[in-house]
């Protein structure tokens, strides 16, 4: 049994009388990817918000190889290992494309020591090259597709060079061709290795996802939520047999 | 006439940049509109007078020396009265209000209403063109120059510049980058602060130091941002020309001008208002999000 990366012990949320997470518990093992899936309003997004110390959690504790994290604030918990990717892609507009990525790869935990703003472009543009958009670095962001936001997303995420990386709806929103190579992205960003002068320590995933069929292919592990509670937790094909999550997704006596 | 207007046009316009950019800075970086920022800018015009009449130091050693009290004086005030309110911007705004006040009042308490004022660091001056220019004033200039270049380098080109961009641009983005959020809006106040206080510190031997000096920069302040596009440096540096010319040929130009130079300021900002409200370069509140 590998070593845990990251476990969720009892974690709750309340918004007012509302339990949006509601006492989830699992584990996150080393290189594992992990797929979190459930119908919308499910509680996966505030879940990875949780993680990432956006959002206070109520109760339960999230440990990160073996430290509480609960408390911390983002840019902490960004510096101990943990990155993630935004459901609805946030770039900073106005910046062009290389500087959004410049900005990750400049935070202490990705930095050695008395790093030239050079060598920092340098990297950011190995980050977009992974990423496969790095002939539109100079570009301002605003002038990006659906896709390649995306892809920036990434490019971002990995410039913090994470051991755990959240993907939230990696695949949303972009055709099946843009979603193959996505995937592709992803599963060779899981190998691990270095990308020029990036580096990738191969990072756990847990990747919130709605299209199964891409998902399944890449996961190890599925873990679905229903109302913010834990339905269901194991191989993908075991869990999308469940009853339960059928249940969850299509309402009582499935289809 | 016209070369008094074209000297004294640069002169307005650079310190109002210097402020003007400052104010914007922190605004667009931290959501705070501060109000004693010119509150500021007068108290390094009071360090450097306390530092040169009481202490007996040099001019030059009394306006660095201005500059980073006034720096400290800002980042003090920033964690005792700022940052435990900043969430809510009503409230930080009436706050600024306040430390204003009491700034005016703990100067005025110390000092007296009195007009006091610094000698110049250089006297004389120089013949250019057939027109005559004082050295003080060109001094002013290239302080002023250089400290607008030395911002703007420090902005574009450093990490440091970097982080304080992305922290106005989204701040929750900026936290999941790793980038420690309060330590850029520190920066960035302390940016902002000390080029306040070079302004105070450059326009000290140009005019007197009373405790109500603050009260017509921040006039021009505001005008200058509202027609920029509050938090837009660019705005902000445009349009501290466009109203420092205008100072200065209302000034120069019309009988009783000097009267009229902070009503036609607001009145330019009330326009604006009207017209664009966004002003020159800000962005819509639409586009925003």
């Amino acid at each position: 049994m590998a070593e845990s990366l990251l476990e969720i012990v009892g974690l709750g949320k309340r918004f007012g009388g509302l339990h949006v997470t509601n006492n989830v518990s699992f584990e996150l093992n080393q290189h594992e990817i992990i797929g979190l899936i459930g119908p919308n309003g499910a509680g996966k997004t505030t879940l990875l918000r949780l993680i990432m110390g956006i959002l206070k959690p109520s109760s339960g504790s999230i440990r990160f190889k073996g430290k509480n994290i609960n408390g911390l604030k983002t840019w902490d918990i960004v510096n101990l290992g943990i990155a993630c990717t935004f459901q609805n892609m946030r770039p900073f507009r106005r910046l062009p494309i290389i500087a959004n990525v410049m900005v990750s790869c400049m935070c202490p935990r990705a930095m050695k020591r008395g790093e030239w703003v050079k060598r920092i472009e340098a990297k950011a543009m190995d980050a977009l090259e992974f990423a496969g958009i790095s002939d539109m670095a100079l570009e301002k962001a605003s002038t990006l597709s659906q896709g390649d936001l995306k892809r920036l997303e990434i490019a971002r995420a990995i410039g913090t060079e994470p051991e755990l990386l959240l993907l939230d709806e990696p695949f949303g929103g972009l055709s099946p061709l843009e979603t193959d190579l996505m995937a592709k992205s992803i599963k060779r960003l899981h190998k691990g290795g270095r990308f020029g002068r990036l580096h990738s320590e191969g990072p756990s995933m847990i990747i919130v996802e709605h299209k199964l069929q891409q998902l399944m292919k890449i996961a190890d592990r599925i873990v679905a939520l229903s109302f913010g509670t834990l339905i269901a937790d194991g191989k993908p094909d075991e869990v999308v047999r469940n009853p339960q999550v059928i249940e969850a997704y299509f309402g009582e006596g499935g289809i | 006439m016209i070369q008094e207007i074209v000297i004294n046009g640069l002169i307005n316009g650079s310190i109002y940049a210097l402020l003007a950019i400052g104010f914007s800075l922190i605004f667009g970086v931290a959501r705070v509109v501060n109000i004693a920022h010119t509150a500021l800018y007068m108290a390094a015009s009071y360090f450097i007078y306390l530092g040169f009449d009481y202490l007996g130091m040099s001019s030059l050693l009394a306006a660095l020396i201005s500059i980073l009290l006034t720096v400290a004086l800002g980042l003090v005030c920033y964690q005792l009265f700022i940052k435990p309110i900043r969430e809510h911007e009503s409230a930080v705004l009436i706050a600024t209000i306040a430390l204003a006040m009491v700034i005016q009042e703990i100067f005025l308490l110390a000092f007296g209403g009195n007009y006091l004022g610094v000698p110049p660091l250089a006297t004389g001056y120089f013949m250019l063109a057939g027109v005559k220019i004082a050295n003080q004033h060109l001094l002013v200039l290239g302080a002023a120059f250089l400290a607008l270049i030395g911002t703007w380098f420090l902005l574009m080109k450093t990490r440091i510049g970097l982080g304080i961009r992305c922290t106005a641009q989204d701040r929750e983005v900026a936290n999941l980058m790793g980038i420690n959020v309060n330590r850029e809006i520190m920066a960035a106040l302390g940016i902002s602060v000390g080029m306040a206080a070079v302004a105070g510190a450059i326009v000290a031997p140009l005019s007197v130091i009373d405790p109500h000096m603050w009260l017509h920069p921040l006039t021009m302040m505001l005008a200058i941002v509202v027609l920029g596009g509050l938090g837009s440096i660019k705005g902000s540096f445009i349009s501290s020309y466009i109203l420092g010319f205008t100072e200065a040929v209302v000034v120069f130009a019309l009988p009783m001008g000097a009267f009229l130079k902070g009503p036609i300021a607001l009145s330019i900002m009330i326009l604006v208002l009207l017209i664009r409200p966004e002003g020159l370069f800000g962005v819509s509140f639409e586009e925003e999000r």
